[in-house]
């Protein structure tokens, strides 16, 4: 079977690969994809870590839980705020979503 | 050893969907890629015999979150207009270094640490009655937070969302 160490740096590569999507994109939707990604990743470091450390206790499962539940109200709301900003500018492109700088 | 080149297959399609993620040029081949990238994330909680999660993961992310996003973006294309919107900010570079320098470090830490001597070389499976017991007994008030939670951002998303008059 896989040593714990292959999880870990498969996660490691899905989290980075999120940070730099979240970084580098400008549509809101796809910096929010990015951010699904990297959340991903820290799921499967918690799974990874009670399935091979704390096979009594399983904390790791439960926090996956928690952030799977929090996720997807995460992206509820997100969506509902991209959806307002389109709305009110024609334009999901969070460089334009300037108001504030002045 | 089926196994071991089963994970290494699956391995191989996450990071090459997640790279499609981050660096495709078309938002809904993006949105494509990203059911994939989670599916492949879903079918790892399997080989970690964590088979409830992975069915929340399918359910959830797989269906739930997906068709969320899919919808988000037909609401928000501008139509046929001719030039494919530019993607990318001018700030990309800085984020391939950032990126890459995370990447560097974080397996860098996760292959140098040694773990305890006693880690399993397999993992252990963790059954759904060992995860309900664990959630319903000993977490139940963050199980009870988090599904207020959920009820706020439900309301939450319909207020932001709602077409207000005059509009």
């Amino acid at each position: 079977m896989v040593p714990l160490s292959n999880y870990l740096v498969l996660s490691a590569i899905i989290f980075s690969l999120g940070a730099y999507g979240v970084l580098a994109r400008r549509n809101a939707v796809l910096i929010l994809m990015s951010v699904e990604l990297m959340l991903n990743a820290v799921s499967l470091n918690f799974i990874a870590f009670a399935a091979y450390l704390d096979p009594t206790k399983v904390t790791g499962a439960i926090f996956a839980i928690f952030v799977i539940t929090v996720a997807a109200a995460e992206v509820g709301l997100a969506l509902a705020i991209v959806i307002r900003l389109f709305r009110n500018r024609a334009t999901s492109n969070v460089d334009e979503a300037a108001t504030l700088k002045w | 050893m089926a196994t071991e080149v089963l994970w290494w297959i699956f391995a191989a399609a996450i990071v090459a969907l997640s790279a499609g993620v981050v660096f495709s040029r078309s938002v809904i081949h993006a949105a494509i890629f990203l059911i994939g990238s989670l599916g492949g994330v879903g079918a790892m909680y399997v080989f970690l015999n964590v088979e409830f999660l992975a069915l929340v993961q399918f359910l959830i992310y797989g269906g739930a979150v997906t068709v969320l996003i899919l919808l988000a973006l037909m609401l928000t294309r501008m139509g046929a207009s001719g030039t494919p919107e530019k993607l990318n900010g001018a700030q990309a570079p800085f984020g391939i270094l950032v990126g890459g320098g995370l990447m560097a470090i974080l397996i860098g830490v996760a292959v140098s640490t040694n773990w305890p001597k006693n880690v399993s070389d397999k993992p252990f499976a963790i059954s759904i009655q060992t995860i309900s017991n664990r959630l319903f007994l000993d977490y139940g008030v963050p199980f009870i937070i988090a599904s207020a939670l959920l009820l706020v951002a439900l309301v939450g998303a319909i207020i932001l969302a709602r077409q207000e008059e005059g509009e």
